[in-house]
């Protein structure tokens, strides 16, 4: 199950999460976190602690950043494990989201 | 299996019977999708295919698909709508529909792939939901398998002669719904006697034991290497078997899905369709 701890530095929002990313975060992606994060400018979302993401969490994501973006707010992926990286680069994240999300 | 009533799982833990008129509901879903999944397999001389989906709820997102082309050659897609349940198994259907269409009016599965992602983009972007494709038309003059891949996992390749299994050689691709109008990029690989090609989905590798561990890509090798023998069909059984030994009884997290494609001699014309001829 995921969980995740926050950080506030002025308009920035650091997510730091712990677990996997799957389809068990749906709600947790689409309504707790989505609205917490329309409250700032950007958002970091960290995943140095996301051992594996599966489909449908790479969906999460890419909806999470998607929507975020279209409300104008800048959102950066890091610390993305050598694993689950490979796995994003599969599914061509990068080109999907832009290579600049990915710190 | 399921027995009995079906039920809802409510967030306290217990769980309630389903009013008699959604069950009736599920059930002809359910009978809808296993019908569109389970059509007639084509047949060839000097090989064979096989396909199995076992949804982890009563209806599933994962797909696979035979299509026998005019010129003589057969498409094959298997792939997996982000999700499960019934919200998947509605965005399978499309996508069905999708494979179906586009089958009858491109050239390769790179081709086909770009359709599909063109017809559905659009859908999927407004529902926010996604779809990794993988699609290979086998050559059975050539002996070529040509492919190319939606965000897929890549299929497994078994050396008949040596007994090797690898995956075959990456393609990129983005799955469908990522990037509008994107090409797709088609790779090649000649098969002999005796090869065969496991396509799956995830719901095989990531499926989970009691300790949390996944089944994970080496114990599928591993038990392909010992089956490599057995017909299409048993050996899709066999790989079942041992997720379901190795899950032990846990429930099923997520779809399973595999097909395989299998040459048994050097005479494999396709013989029997399962489609109109464009």
């Amino acid at each position: 199950m995921l969980s995740y701890t926050t950080l506030e530095e002025d308009k920035l929002l650091r997510v730091d999460f712990k677990g996997d990313l799957d389809i068990e975060a749906t709600e947790l992606f689409q309504q707790e976190l989505l609205k917490k994060m329309e409250e700032f400018q950007s958002v970091n979302l960290n995943l140095k602690e996301v051992p594996f993401v599966d489909s449908s969490g790479m969906g999460l994501l890419i909806e999470l950043v998607r929507t975020l973006n279209e409300q104008e707010i800048s959102v950066k992926i890091s610390n993305v494990t050598e694993e689950v990286f490979e796995v994003f680069e599969l599914l061509q994240l990068p080109e999907i989201l832009g290579k600049d999300v990915f710190v | 299996m399921y027995h009995g009533k079906f039920t809802a799982p409510h967030p306290d833990g217990s769980s309630h019977a389903l009013d008699p008129f959604l069950q009736r509901e599920i059930k002809l879903a359910k009978n809808i999708q296993s019908t569109l999944l389970n059509g007639e397999v084509p047949t060839f001389n000097g090989g064979e295919v096989s396909g199995s989906s076992l949804p982890a709820r009563l209806i599933g997102g994962d797909y696979y698909d035979f299509y026998p082309l005019v010129n003589g050659k057969m498409r094959i897609v298997i792939g997996d709508v982000m999700g499960k349940g019934i919200p998947a198994a509605m965005l399978m259907i499309l996508t069905r529909g999708a494979f179906r269409s586009a089958s009858e009016s491109t050239k390769g599965p790179g081709d086909t792939l770009r359709a599909m992602n063109q017809a559905l983009f659009k859908d999927l972007r407004a529902l926010g939901s996604f779809v990794t494709l993988f699609c290979a038309d086998w050559d059975p003059k050539h002996y070529m398998l040509t492919y190319a891949n939606a965000g897929h996992n890549m299929p497994l390749h078994i050396s008949g002669s040596t007994g090797n299994i690898q995956t075959l050689s990456k393609v990129k691709g983005a799955l469908v719904g990522g990037i509008p109008n994107l090409v797709y990029t088609e790779e090649q690989m000649h098969l002999d006697k005796g090869d065969m090609v496991f396509f799956y989905t995830d719901g095989i590798v990531e499926a989970q034991n009691t300790e949390q561990e996944q089944f994970k890509l080496e114990r599928l090798i591993q038990i392909l290497q010992e089956n490599k023998d057995k017909s299409a069909e048993e050996l899709q059984e066999s790989v079942l078997s041992s997720i379901h030994t190795f899950t032990e009884g846990l429930p099923q997290k997520d779809d399973i899905t595999m097909v395989t494609l299998k040459i048994t001699s050097d005479n494999s014309d396709i013989t029997s369709l399962n489609s109109p001829v464009i």
